[in-house]
């Protein structure tokens, strides 16, 4: 799961309109007419040289926050309450794994080894979704992220499947039909709770406090304060601006949660009839990118567990190394 | 302290501890194709990285066939796929021109109808 | 005396299949890499899921507790898992050999199953087989691969093995007062039997990996889980597993 909180790396122009003397003028139109037809492109095609680099870094942080993801949530695998629910946590930090998996492919297929994106992970070169660097407390707070968090990276995923690169696409589409999944047994958990006994609506309400503003934070700042270049846009690898999936989401899901006479920690929070738009107070972009540049709650823990699990499980990866043999990337 | 109890039990190392991992130690690539039902084809539905091709196949089967309906996989290195070079989209762009290939390419009944049409009179069917 | 004797069965059953889907699924998250953490976690998925099988069989014998009340609020001392799966992951190679010991021995038991007189449990063992027939399908592959790997990669295995071995023959420990009972009335053919039939099953892998089986005569099996005698592993695992669900057992979860 993921959503649009990365900052895209903020193009350089110069280095933009230099590519583009050098990049043949006639193939950068064909190719920009092509993702105009709604056409994808394919890992052989020609491509602009800015649009592999944020391909790759838009795909790989997606990969990173999947694996990373599976951290908080793997907190209460060995707690879960019960089988169903003992079960279907473990199946579904084992998709977020899985997801990880089809995303390194997908980014592979642009020519970065999954090595070398592992590596960019675990020297904090390459981000991930800032959300995972909050702490999982109770097991309310697996039940909010299940919900409300998968609810919100739906919103963003199904918004990037319709993005323009083909490996990339056909992964979101496979991981958007297990989301809903995820959707369903997290809100399934959610409701448990919400109509529960005093105690466990009480934990809901506690988790839900604590998890509003990465929440918020979750699709990335607002849009006056981002720097997505009108050419992603164009190019189709951003699909939709932060404050209109944000607003998606909200319309989506805050009466779902209001229906279960839960509140949420922002007065303002309401739905403009006029503008048909939410407004809601300042959820503090300081803290955003305080978390995002490693201040946050969890980030030394979430790096120090991955390296634990690269450390510890590089003799089995050695002893089948098999280095004579001629490597490939993904063909598709 | 972690409040992951699993987290507890690994014995963490240093956080500044700089981990690297080598290139090809994730093995190698092979791409893996899934059929659905019996009879019907096997499709393309991604790749698993593995060290030999028993182990792909092991893999593949939990990654690609954990939910969905499956009778059977295929795994082959993604090095010994061949494929036409992307520039070469322009071989297969007539196809559609070459009607003589195709059933929509012969009008038999306007030829038969015709035939009707025009003895129609000079014969007597009895 | 029947009943008592196909409870102490079936739990006994349920029981390690829980303790060790639990340690296994500890793994998700960890694992060496992606492809083989996704594997490894379904087939811990498999093992809890068994276990509730059993245990949904067990609620509907007389005086059967629900399922999760019996698999996550007993004590300890009505365990009856064995040792080995009680053992905390210490590392890969040693979740891999247990894996393979435990999967093998799992597979002589359900296939023994589908002719048990015991109609619950041949049905079980029916739907179970297909899983089985992955589970160790993969464990055999890692095993010989593993062995045949280098030196420190052998190494690990060999001393695994050694580790594990009597461990291992603890989960054949006999019924006490039981064992003739279920034997004579073909619920199953017995612990004994079971545990030639295992040997037979993990030797010829073990010889195509270079592995030594340790000497079966000089190990003392470990013994005592199936009468709740328990490592100290089991009562901190208990614990953890039930904390959420015992802060209200009445509650919906």
């Amino acid at each position: 799961m993921y959503g649009g909180g990365y900052i895209f790396e903020e193009p350089n122009n110069r280095q933009v309109r230099e590519e583009m003397l050098h990049d043949e003028p006639e193939k950068l139109a064909a190719f920009e007419e092509r993702i105009a037809r709604g056409e994808k492109i394919e890992p052989g095609d020609w491509m602009p040289a800015e649009y592999r680099r944020q391909l790759i870094r838009l795909i790989e942080q997606h990969a990173h926050s999947e694996i990373i993801g599976a951290l908080p949530e793997g907190t209460w695998i060995t707690r879960a309450p019960g089988f169903k629910r003992k079960l279907a946590l473990i199946a579904k930090v084992q998709d977020e794994i899985g997801h990880g998996q089809l995303l390194y492919n997908a980014a592979e297929t642009l020519g970065k080894t999954r090595e070398a994106m592992i590596n960019d992970l675990l020297s904090g070169k390459s981000k991930y979704s800032n959300v995972f660097n909050y702490p999982a407390k109770t097991w309310a707070d697996v039940t909010v992220i299940g919900f409300l968090i998968d609810a919100a990276a739906i919103v963003n995923q199904v918004a990037n499947s319709k993005g323009s690169y083909g490996p990339y696409c056909r992964a979101l589409e496979r991981i958007c039909y297990e989301e809903s999944f995820h959707l369903k047994q997290g809100h399934d958990a959610f409701i448990e709770l919400a109509t529960g006994t005093p105690a466990q609506k009480e934990m809901l309400q506690d988790a839900l406090n604590r998890w509003w503003k990465p929440i918020m934070h979750f699709f990335g700042p607002p849009d006056k304060a981002s720097l997505h270049s009108e050419k992603l846009m164009q190019w189709k690898v951003k699909m939709a601006s932060n404050d209109d999936m944000r607003n998606q989401f909200l319309d989506m899901y805050v009466p779902k949660i209001w229906e279960l006479g839960l509140t949420l920690p922002d007065p303002l929070l309401r739905k403009n009839p006029e503008t048909g738009r939410w407004e809601y107070s300042d959820p503090d972009w300081d803290e955003f990118f305080r978390v995002i540049n490693g201040g946050g709650p969890c980030n030394e823990e979430r790096l120090q567990v991955r390296k634990w699990a690269e450390e510890h499980g590089r003799w089995v990866r050695k002893a089948l190394m098999k280095p004579a043999e001629k490597h490939s990337l993904p063909v598709a | 302290m972690s409040l992951d109890p699993r987290v507890n039990r690994l014995k963490l190392g240093d956080p500044n501890a700089v981990i690297k991992v080598e290139e090809g130690e994730n093995w190698n690539v092979y791409e893996v194709f899934h059929q659905e039902k019996r009879g019907a084809h096997h499709e393309h539905v991604g790749c698993v990285h593995a060290p030999d091709p028993q182990l792909a196949l092991i893999f593949a089967k939990e990654q690609f066939a954990r939910r969905k309906k499956c009778v059977n996989l295929w795994v082959v290195k993604s090095a010994d796929i061949l494929a036409f070079d992307v520039e070469d989209e322009d071989m297969f762009a007539n196809n559609l021109e070459k009607t003589y290939r195709d059933a929509s390419g012969f009008k038999v009944m306007e030829k038969i109808n015709k035939f009707k049409q025009s003895s129609k009179g000079t014969t007597d069917v009895k | 005396m029947l009943n008592k004797a196909i409870t102490d069965l079936l739990t006994k059953m349920a029981d390690d299949e829980l303790i060790l889907g639990h340690r296994n699924s500890e793994w998700t998250g960890l694992g060496p890499v992606m492809e083989e953490d996704i594997a490894f976690s379904s087939m811990a998925q498999d093992k809890i899921g068994h276990s509730w099988a059993l245990f949904r069989i067990l609620e509907e014998l007389p005086e059967g507790r629900p399922a999760d009340l019996n698999a996550f609020c007993r004590p300890e001392a009505a365990f009856k898992c064995c040792h080995l799966v009680e053992y905390p992951n210490s590392g890969y190679d040693f979740s891999l050999m247990r894996h393979f010991l435990f999967d093998q021995a799992e597979a002589v038991r359900y296939e023994s199953l589908q002719e048990s007189s015991f109609e619950p449990l041949q049905q079980l063992s029916k739907k179970v087989k297909g899983e089985l027939k992955y589970h160790t399908l993969h464990a055999n592959a890692w095993i010989l691969q593993l062995s045949k790997a280098g030196e420190e990669s052998y190494d690990r295995m060999q001393t695994a093995l050694n580790e594990i071995m009597a461990l291992a023959a603890g989960i054949f420990e006999p019924a006490r007062d039981y064992e003739q009972a279920l034997i004579d009335e073909k619920v199953y053919p017995g612990e004994k039997e079971l545990y030639n039939r295992w040997l037979d099953r993990i030797y010829p892998v073990l010889v195509k990996a270079s592995l030594n089986l340790p000497d079966l005569n000089a190990i003392a099996p470990a013994y005592g889980g199936r009468t709740g005698q328990h490592t100290p592993y089991l009562g901190p695992l208990l614990k953890e597993m039930g904390e959420v669900f015992n802060l209200d057992t009445a509650a919906n979860w």
